[in-house]
């Protein structure tokens, strides 16, 4: 019996010693959203290859905070030769770790609604911070924080944990950058209308959202792009507010210790190319960071586009976090 | 080879010490090494900041609290349930509820959790119905409510079967005893049942209570919002945005700290459960009962039954569209089937390892001798249960670093470490039948020389192939389930199915998650009954020919 167990343990970890590389990889840190089968990765890694002749090699964190926490332990000696997925809340943390190189690109071809010219992360794709709803539970949402804080009782929202998330982290930005001091005392109000803080956006999403626990959820306002293209449905849509939104941008950067860096630069240089953005707006479900022209898909048209951007810049965002997550806490346990 | 039969291999008896020792040693050092980087980090320990600030007493506290709750409530559900099976055992079902008992406390958290709120959430089942009788009864999930009913889903099926098998392993001859007696009610409890539970009580509640202290996905999902938050979120928190390690260190010390003096006092306090053999009976001894006491055992555990199914169900109707729709767009099986392979190939080896290494840590605890050398397989048997798992991952990536280059390494660490967390449970079911051989029989077994290998494979085997089987289904069930550690490592792009849920979930795929979902359930239902069956002797042989007959002398 022990022999034969032996025998079989081995036989099933052979295949995974199989394992061969032969050609130069570049090592790409991301998140699973971006190298999902469905996500942009497969898309990208296979326009990429075609042209550098090398092998595009993604390593799948949690999440951006996974990223740099995995790029902190490992230090100078990282294989990573580029990060993908930070956003610009955790651009600043990663500038801070040393280990991100600058990119000397060209930056003309961007296309965001904010004035770009960072020397390490060049922005991928964005987006803004939205409520969506359900147009069958809550046929008039309502359209501005205030009426949100106003609404009656019953209408409950879903948000994300800002400790934990992006977009819960987005809300707390928003919020503070709509109400500035008075936002604590505002988060008070609106604690009455949360049902729920979920850790993430994907379990808010398809635990409670979906299984109709709340009629609004916060999201992006991209997502109803999503639900009418792929879906095929006009159930799901965004709200615009009176206010304003938050913009949110995810970004890409070289690590400096990497031993790949023309490589890693020419990558970043795809990445400003229609080859990598077309494969943005249904796969990450945000929008291009270029302008695709006639290639955006026509659902995007349907987009709510906010009056105002509200948008800090990652420094102040790095200063400030902290407190504002303490006050947050403190608000709405209060 | 085999032809002096004095010489059984693995006989010298630091086979049975030495591994365990090793394995409980590489442990500590693990987490130590975690812990340690992030004190030195830090630079030192500074309690006041915990204890300064009104936020994080607060969460020591509720932490605290909630995960008392919870014990007290899945105690108190489980151990009627325990006697009911006890009692009744020719009920139909009673053998697939004791299969679905057993699943429970493997499902991951968030296929489990989409299924608790399908019940009890507010569009739920449960909701409806007590919306129609009870109008204006201010039900509410989220919250206390929603963290104590999705603990006492996971944890009362888990301290009923627990409890169930001491009382099972009551001897006959006691029970022959209180039913000539007529004994029934408080006295039959006071003298038959309460014996028997008392051994496990204190280690069963020390389990529950760190599994809902240490508890995460339930409570940011359920808990609704940060009045109710945990250690573990705490401690998330500071190194997640913050690379906070002086306040990670901290919090994880305090962790540490209140479930490490828990389980100390358990095992200064154990009654030692090794004097109860644990046999199970083979007739029912009829006791004497209320009238109404069967009637009553009947709807509790038809409650109890449909507490356990509602939520299973709710998976079930929500995930069946997905996996039925073959043709309609959404090619699912392309992804499910290679995610099920890859998952397969780390929970496989993950869950025999953990049975294995079970077997070495409760050998050694067994054997050992001194204080110290029984402490350290002792604890190791529940240090993963206590140690965030993000200790132990860094702990393990300053060991590793920076050898982590390919795929292979980390799979096989995936697989070790997923090995690691399911031991506590593994270890709690192997640990009673591994230590209810009586002396007797032992020192029988030494003068005749059934040693080393001949030993365990003549008389542990035959006893310990159905709990093995079950430790097994644990092993391979929790690794099955795991997101954290295969998230921790950097999985490569090929997800394995939890993986592969999550990305459907971050890629607004929601009727396919709802059908990975569901999958995984009926995967981890394969495994459940695959190995029971596996477990069960074959019909000639359960008349076990060896151990109890031979070994048994004063056999009543």
């Amino acid at each position: 019996m022990f022999y034969r167990l032996s025998l079989l343990l081995l036989a099933m970890t052979l295949p995974l010693a199989a394992h061969s590389a032969d050609r130069t990889v570049l090592n790409v840190y991301t998140h699973p959203s971006f190298a999902a089968e469905w996500g942009p990765g497969p898309g990208v890694k296979e326009a990429f290859e075609k042209q550098c002749d090398c092998t595009l090699n993604y390593t799948v964190l949690n999440s951006g905070g996974d990223i740099l926490q995995r790029l902190r332990l490992e230090g100078a000696s990282t294989p990573a030769d580029l990060v993908l997925g930070l956003d610009t809340a955790t651009m600043e943390t990663a500038l801070r770790t040393g280990l991100i190189g600058e990119h000397g690109r060209s930056l003309e071809a961007l296309d965001l609604p904010i004035d770009w010219d960072d020397a390490h992360f060049i922005p991928y794709d964005w987006g803004y911070f939205a409520f969506v709803y359900d147009t069958q539970q809550l046929p008039e949402p309502p359209t501005s924080f205030e009426e949100l804080i106003n609404a009656p009782d019953d209408l409950k929202i879903i948000i994300q944990d800002p400790r934990t998330s992006t977009p819960g982290l987005g809300l707390l930005l928003w919020m503070h950058s709509v109400y500035g001091e008075e936002a604590s005392a505002k988060w008070a109000q609106l604690n009455d209308k949360v049902l729920a803080t979920t850790q993430s956006w994907s379990d808010g999403y398809f635990s409670l959202f979906m299984n109709g626990e709340a009629p609004m959820i916060l999201s992006y306002s991209t997502s109803p792009a999503y639900h009418m293209a792929v879906d095929k449905t006009d159930r799901y849509q965004a709200v615009q507010f009176d206010e304003g939104h938050y913009l949110q941008v995810e970004v890409a950067a070289l690590v400096e210790s990497s031993d790949q860096k023309t490589l890693a630069r020419s990558f970043l240089d795809f990445m400003l190319t229609p080859e990598f953005q077309t494969h943005i707006p249904l796969k990450n479900v945000m929008y291009p960071a270029i302008d695709l022209g006639d290639d955006l898909p026509s659902v995007f048209d349907r987009l709510i586009t906010p009056e105002h951007t509200f948008f800090l810049p990652p420094a102040e965002v790095a200063g400030q976090r902290r407190q504002l997550v303490n006050n947050w806490l403190d608000a709405m346990t209060r | 080879m085999h032809s002096t039969p004095t010489k059984a291999p693995f006989s010298h008896p630091g086979w049975q010490l030495i591994p365990g020792q090793l394995i409980g040693l590489a442990l500590l050092i693990l987490v130590a090494l975690g812990l340690g980087s992030m004190v030195l980090t830090a630079g030192g320990l500074d309690l006041s900041t915990v204890l300064n600030s009104r936020y994080l007493r607060g969460v020591v506290w509720f932490t605290v609290w909630q995960a008392t709750l919870s014990v007290l409530l899945s105690l108190a559900l489980a151990l009627p349930i325990a006697r009911a099976l006890a009692r009744y055992r020719r009920f139909p079902g009673r053998s697939a509820l004791l299969r679905v008992m057993e699943l429970s406390l493997v499902l991951p958290t968030i296929v489990a959790v989409s299924g608790i709120i399908g019940v009890y959430g507010r569009q739920g089942w449960a909701t409806g119905l007590l919306n129609e009788w009870l109008p204006g009864n201010g039900w509410n999930l989220y919250g206390l409510n929603g963290i104590l009913l999705a603990h006492v889903f996971f944890n009362a099926p888990l301290a009923a079967r627990v409890m169930l098998q001491s009382l099972e392993a009551i001897s006959p001859a006691r029970l022959r005893i209180a039913s000539q007696l007529g004994l029934r009610g408080w006295w039959l409890w006071r003298s038959v049942e309460w014996p028997a539970l008392r051994a496990v009580l204190p280690g069963l509640s020390a389990l529950v209570f760190t599994l809902c202290f240490t508890s995460f996905a339930i409570i940011m999902t359920l808990g609704g919002g940060p009045s109710a938050t945990t250690l573990e979120v705490a401690i998330y928190q500071a190194l997640r945005f913050e690379f906070d390690f002086p306040q990670a260190a901290v919090l994880a010390v305090i962790q540490l700290l209140i479930c490490g003096s828990l389980w100390w006092l358990v095992f200064r306090q154990r009654v030692e459960s090794a004097l109860l053999p644990n046999r199970q009976v083979s007739h029912a001894v009829p006791l004497r009962a209320w009238r109404a006491q069967p009637l009553l055992a009947a709807a509790l555990l038809a409650l109890f039954s449909l507490f356990l199914l509602l939520p299973l169900l709710a998976i079930g109707i929500r995930g069946l569209p997905a996996l039925l729709a073959l043709d309609a767009g959404v090619p699912i099986y392309k992804q499910l089937l290679p995610a099920t392979g890859r998952s397969l190939l780390i929970a496989l080896p993950a869950g025999l390892a953990s049975v294995a290494v079970a077997l070495m840590i409760l050998a050694s605890a067994n054997r050992a001798k001194n204080p110290l050398l029984k402490g350290i397989p002792t604890t190791t048997g529940y240090l993963p249960l206590i140690v965030p798992p993000i200790v132990l991952g860094t702990g393990l990536f300053l060991l590793l670093r920076p050898g982590l280059g390919n795929h292979a390494q980390g799979w096989v660490l995936v697989a070790l470490i997923n090995s690691l967390m399911a031991l506590p449970f593994v270890i709690q079911v192997l640990r009673g039948p591994l230590s209810s051989f009586d002396r007797h029989s032992l020192r029988v077994a030494d003068q005749l020389g059934i040693l080393g290998w001949y030993r365990w494979r003549r008389m542990y085997w035959p006893l310990l192939r159905r709990p093995m089987a079950l430790g097994l289904a644990y092993g391979i069930a929790l690794s099955m389930g795991d997101f954290g550690v295969i998230a921790l490592f950097g999985s490569p792009g090929q997800p394995t199915l939890p993986v592969l849920l999550y990305q459907q979930l971050g890629s607004y795929q929601v009727v396919a998650a709802a059908g990975t979902g569901l999958w995984l359930l009926m995967l981890l239902v394969f495994i459940f009954g695959l190995l029971s069956a596996i477990g069960r002797p074959p019909a000639h042989q359960s008349k076990s020919r060896l151990p109890e007959t031979t070994l048994e002398p004063e056999h009543a």
